[in-house]
């Protein structure tokens, strides 16, 4: 029992040693870390991110631990927040990422700018900020090796969430996590919302197909004039004056569908293609 | 009000305070608004009463309810607030690195000019500040902003006189309409001191029903000398941040409290307009409600039963527990160093408040009693609540 409780507590001791490692400042020549690492919870972010607490909150943040590294003139600042699950990590990810630049391979997603970076792995979003002592100097490369040695130490799915993978790649300009109210309708609590050149595309997973159908239900109560339309396994159609040409359907427990499109019958077009794609 | 006034005082003050107003406050003014054809969103029952407030020296004159759209993902619901007639919007550079400010500008669109428009900056020095705003413009996609605030700063040494040039400079080259500042903390020695050094036209500032007594003294300050004051985190400490499964969301969570509590602060005649965050059409036609009726009686009883359910948390600051710690503990001041963090969520202050106690204070541990001599009349937990103090901030 003693030898067991032994090993359980070297394998723990391990673990969060491992776990701390991916704070240091030797993933670049020439940094050195400046001040103690700082360490935050939910009930004390706000103290550290201010007004800006409640944007992690909302993306199910668990805690967070950041280090500041100095080199020369230059610091760079690293967060690393552990959320509730892989989703959320990239859900505030994607939230906020520059959507006018690509997502580089770094872990489920990532971003190098010259003066910032920010991640996503398992439930780690990682974000990296270099206050550099020439403003306009470019610190790309400097964030880019700090990114890698962070991600290898980091565990964690490396794959976007599969549900993205379900929109249509076409006119796609963006597609994240919205973690409440998507559309702006409460009745739709968290999902994933795809904007398109034309229009959004959205997916919602419920708890069963029975509680998709009550939601569906509902949201067709709150439509005037929704008309039944022949997509998945329920679905409606719509004209809705802040939400354009809409068209929400039921596959088993997702709820899904498109909307801002000019009429309903596109939006009942797009809704065909979006519900050959979801299992 | 002195400091010994208790939470549940200063909220029926407050109250009565409210009750021998005019509901509207003196310069305000109300308009209509009918509803729209949309059911997913529509107000049920009568059309919107929209009321008005002037926001001190700026003259501008904002809606008693305007919209926090930090979290806000979906343009649409800030459309119907424009549609609506909410005409005060609030963002920052910061918010989701720049992409709440690009969603705030294409949901505005055409329309920017008929809303009143703030946005903020952290940067810490001129250059940054100017180059965060020319940023935010873009964003924005507007050739100015109205109210253009310096971000989070809790102490008169956060605001230093290039910050103020930056502001200054931006002001006269017609890129913003005002300058402001907004705080988190620090408030009740931060505010006097805007108020009197005179060159910020507006202040944001957290406020709400469970606040310490002294934040009404500090906003009349500002409000004294001309300053429009925004009130954010109007919620009630941000306890709406509280979801269910969380240990203490059905203790704090009461059908009702959040819009008597945004209705309370709507209703201090020192507050111009409000800035709730807003993430869908149902949470947006429930702060509607808050514009449209004054503070009724029900809900007075509503929050002082809010209070109640607060109650095992916040200590009332009696006094009557006073000398009662068989290890010498001041509890109040214990209880409201944890206030500032669970509460307010003022971590440091809370931290080093309680730091500031002797040695001996400090290396008490409560759990180590095997009874508690401190019985408090209001039911506050002492016992649980000096552990968490001491776990937290020893």
């Amino acid at each position: 029992m003693k030898a067991a409780v032994l090993l359980l507590s070297m394998l723990l001791a391990a673990g969060v040693a491992r776990a701390q490692d991916y704070l240091n400042c030797q993933f670049a020549p020439g940094w050195e870390q400046s001040g103690p690492k700082r360490q935050y919870a939910a009930d004390n972010l706000f103290d550290y991110k201010d007004g800006a607490a409640e944007g992690y909150l909302i993306y199910g943040f668990a805690r967070m631990q950041g280090i500041d590294c100095k080199s020369g003139g230059d610091t760079l600042t690293i967060d690393v927040s552990e959320m509730n699950d892989a989703d959320s990590a990239y859900g505030i990810f994607a939230s906020n990422r520059d959507p006018s630049l690509p997502i580089a391979a770094i872990g489920m997603g990532g971003q190098v700018q010259p003066q910032s970076a920010s991640f996503a792995k398992g439930k780690f979003y990682v974000e990296m900020v270099v206050i550099a002592a020439r403003p306009d100097s470019d610190r790309s490369a400097v964030l880019k090796s700090f990114a890698t040695g962070i991600e290898q130490r980091l565990e964690g799915r490396v794959t976007a969430p599969e549900t993205l993978q379900w929109f249509p790649k076409e006119n796609l300009t963006s597609a994240r996590l919205v973690p409440e109210s998507v559309l702006g309708l409460r009745l739709l609590k968290r999902g994933y919302v795809a904007t398109y050149k034309q229009g959004q595309a959205f997916i919602v997973l419920e708890s069963s197909p029975e509680f998709a159908a009550e939601v569906l239900k509902k949201l067709r109560e709150h439509f005037d004039g929704a008309a039944t339309a022949q997509v998945g396994d329920e679905a409606f159609q719509a004209k809705a004056q802040y939400l354009g040409g809409i068209c929400i359907f039921r596959k088993g427990r997702t709820l899904a569908g498109y909307a801002n499109l000019p009429d309903s019958q596109q939006a009942v077009s797009l809704a065909l293609q979006l519900a050959a794609r979801i299992p | 009000m002195n400091s010994k006034t208790s939470r549940r005082d200063f909220l029926f003050a407050g109250l009565s305070a409210g009750l021998t107003l005019p509901v509207m406050g003196a310069g305000s003014s109300m308009g209509l608004w009918p509803p729209s054809g949309e059911s997913a969103a529509k107000p049920a029952g009568s059309p919107v009463k929209l009321d008005f407030k002037t926001l001190g020296r700026t003259g501008l004159k904002v809606t008693t309810l305007g919209f926090g759209c930090m979290i806000t993902s979906d343009p649409s619901v800030i459309e119907r607030a424009v549609d609506i007639g909410i005409n005060y919007f609030d963002t920052a550079r910061g918010y989701q690195h720049g992409n709440n400010e690009r969603m705030v500008g294409a949901a505005l669109g055409a329309r920017r000019k008929q809303v009143i428009l703030s946005t903020k900056s952290g940067a810490e020095n001129k250059e940054g500040l100017l180059k965060d705003l020319e940023t935010s413009l873009r964003e924005l996609n507007t050739d100015y902003v109205d109210i253009w605030y310096l971000h989070e700063r809790g102490a008169s040494t956060d605001i230093r006189d290039d910050m103020i040039e930056a502001q200054q400079l931006a002001k006269k080259q017609g890129k913003i309409r005002f300058p402001g500042v907004s705080t988190h903390g620090g408030q009740q020695q931060l505010l006097p001191w805007l108020a009197q050094k005179g060159v910020f036209d507006v202040v944001l500032t957290a406020y709400n029903f469970s606040m310490d007594p002294g934040m009404e003294q500090a906003i009349a300050s500002a409000a004294k000398a001309g300053m429009g004051v925004v009130a954010m985190k109007v919620m009630a400490g941000g306890f709406r941040d509280l979801k269910p499964g969380d240990p203490l969301y059905k203790k704090l969570r009461q059908d009702g409290a959040m819009l008597a509590a945004l209705k309370w602060v709507i209703n201090k005649p020192n507050i111009a307009t409000t800035i709730p965050s807003m993430t869908d059409m149902d949470q947006l036609d429930e702060n509607l409600r808050a514009m449209a009726h004054p503070f009724s009686a029900g809900e007075e009883k509503l929050l002082a039963a809010h209070l109640e359910k607060i109650g095992p948390f916040y200590c009332r600051m009696c006094g009557q527990c006073d000398g009662d710690c068989q290890k010498g503990l001041p509890v109040a001041d214990v209880l409201r160093f944890l206030t500032y963090a669970d509460g307010y969520r003022q971590f440091a202050l809370g931290r080093e408040k309680f730091l500031g106690l002797t040695q001996e204070q400090v290396a008490v541990r409560c759990g180590d009693c095997a009874e508690c001599t401190v019985q408090c009349p209001h039911g506050v937990q002492v016992q649980s609540r000096m552990a968490r103090a001491q776990e937290l901030f020893a």
